[in-house]
């Protein structure tokens, strides 16, 4: 108990006394982890852009005239059941000729003539979990005897493939490397000041404080200054974020840009505070231990 | 009489070619005050840092309170500086904080309770005589207040031994009187002291137990000595 209360009081006390050098390891901290907030928006920007795409990927399977109702219904009973099929549409001969009338609302007198003898042919609309799947379902699919021609971005989904791995990558290696300049740039100024302090922990051990006093207070001041840091790197890139989203969405509405959501900036204040404070306490004892060598 | 510091065959070398200390046999009683005299680079330094475990032997053995030094355990250190009060030619305060938290922050991070703190502080800082100043910066006080309140940091947890090496290194002959007269006042109270020294006059005038080194080796051990034979 007298050991928490001396943590406390001392981590404080020193915090408060040098106000200005502990705002400054804040702000760099902050700055820090600032860079890697956004190097995590930017990460889930390319996923988003990637699902988005993903998305839009669907599989058309065209079925033969005289399928009955009921084997159709078994086909797309069939086609549900394949790995990675999220989402199965039936689409009748009918439907389809409605879907070309929407798209060309003008011209409706030109399909007119296609009422009695409509040519569309009814079919099937996959999609899957994700594009990985696309190859082993069209397989499938193309095995059914009911099922006439099978159509899909067959060169899309490929490249699509290879892009989600080299997304993947990428925002894994940024963040990986800010996250590696944010540990150097906060341990630098831990160290520094911890250097200044040299003094102070000499006194200490001369007058027979054990270890854990000698640490404690500043694996605490280490912990605030992450904290404080992470919540001022937080704040300034979601604002930042924010700031661009709606610039960018005036001059091009059609862009793909994740709107952040409560549990995205969660989860980035998350990294941002576990970061801060790991590299703080951790930075702190290994400056201190570097001093303490009796 | 109980011993409460034992050298045997004491040699310390800092890894070079001189030896800061050879074969030095040394017995310190109980309430006993000592003064280390001798020559610059005699060794006094080096020996008031075996004893407070701020260096090891090279070799032999230091037996300081019971405990062979060489084979404290370094987690078991601070409780044997706990015992032992340190002084310093340049006193060691914290410039940031007062004189009274120079002298609490020793007990504070020992973990004593902050009754005991405010009871001890108050009582060494009026053996020192400078009770009236608790709320100065060490920058406002002169080297002799300066080495009053170290005095009193040392001596505040009680402790069995007092060390201090060049006490008055810094410090003019009347204010190094002043000093020397507190240690002796801590040895009343039944301190163990033992004092590294040049300063000359202190020795004659005070005539305690003298240990004269020279290249690292004892070349004299005198009761109620002078500083030179
Ligand atoms: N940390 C060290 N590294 C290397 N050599 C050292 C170290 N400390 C002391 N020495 C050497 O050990 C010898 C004894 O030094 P010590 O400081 O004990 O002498 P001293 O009697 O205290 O001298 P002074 O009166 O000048 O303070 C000297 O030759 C010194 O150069
Ligand atoms: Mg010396």
């Amino acid at each position: 108990m007298r050991f928490i209360g001396y943590v406390f009081s001392e981590a404080f006390r020193s915090l408060w006394r040098n106000k200005l050098s502990s705002f400054l390891s804040s702000l760099t901290t902050g700055f820090a982890l600032f860079l890697l907030g956004i190097s995590f928006l930017v990460s889930i920007n390319l996923g988003y852009i990637y699902t988005m795409a993903e998305e839009q990927m669907e599989i058309q399977a065209y079925i033969i005239k005289d399928a009955t109702a009921n084997q159709i219904a078994t086909a797309v009973d069939q086609v549900q059941k394949i790995p990675g099929v999220s989402t199965v549409k039936y689409v009748s001969k009918e439907d389809a000729l409605e879907e070309l009338k929407v798209m060309f609302k003008d011209k409706a007198s030109v399909l007119e003539s296609l009422e009695d003898e409509n040519p569309l042919p009814a079919s099937i609309r996959v999609k899957t979990s994700s594009v990985e799947y696309i190859d082993k379902v069209v397989e499938e699919i193309q095995t059914m005897d009911i099922i006439d021609d099978v159509i899909y971005q067959e060169e899309v989904s490929r490249r699509m493939m290879s892009i989600g791995k080299a997304v993947q990558y990428i925002s894994l290696g940024g963040m990986v490397a800010v996250g590696a300049v944010s540990v150097m740039v906060i341990g630098n100024s831990i160290r520094l000041t911890i250097d200044s302090k040299r003094h102070e922990i000499g006194v200490m051990k001369l007058v027979g404080a054990t270890d854990g006093f000698i640490v404690g207070p500043f694996i605490l001041e280490g912990m605030v200054m992450g904290i404080v840091g992470s919540i001022l790197g937080a704040v300034f890139a979601v604002g930042i974020y924010n700031w661009l989203f709606e610039k960018i969405y005036e001059v091009i509405p059609f862009m793909p840009m994740f709107a952040l959501d409560a549990e995205s900036k969660l989860r980035m204040f998350g990294i941002m505070a576990i970061t801060g404070i790991v590299v703080g306490v951790a930075g702190s004892v290994i400056s201190v231990r570097r001093h303490l060598k009796v | 009489m109980s011993l409460l510091i034992n050298l045997r065959n004491v040699s310390k070398d800092y890894g070079g070619t001189v030896k800061a200390l050879e074969s030095v046999n040394l017995e310190i009683d109980k309430g006993e005050f000592v003064f280390i005299v001798g020559p610059s680079g005699a060794g006094k330094s080096t020996l008031i840092k075996l004893l407070y475990r701020e260096e090891v032997p090279s070799k032999g053995q230091v037996v300081v309170l019971g405990k062979d030094l060489a084979k404290l355990r370094r987690r078991e250190v601070p409780y044997l500086r706990r015992r032992i009060g340190v002084v310093f030619q340049d006193f060691k305060l914290l410039e940031e904080k007062t004189v009274w938290e120079n002298v609490s922050f020793a007990l504070e991070v020992t973990g004593t309770p902050n009754r005991e703190i405010r009871k001890r502080v108050s009582q060494v800082l009026t053996l020192v005589g400078l009770k009236d100043r608790r709320d100065a910066f060490p920058n406002e006080l002169s080297g002799g207040e300066q080495q009053r309140i170290a005095i009193a940091r040392a001596l505040a947890r009680n402790p069995d031994i007092l060390l201090a090496d060049e006490p008055s290194g810094n410090l003019d002959p009347k204010t190094s009187l002043e000093i020397f007269s507190l240690l002796e006042r801590a040895n009343m109270y039944g301190t163990t002291v033992v004092v590294a020294t040049h300063a000359q006059e202190m020795v004659n005038l005070f005539k305690k137990r003298v240990i004269e080194l020279r290249n690292g080796t004892v070349v004299r051990d005198e009761r109620r000595g002078a500083y030179s034979s």
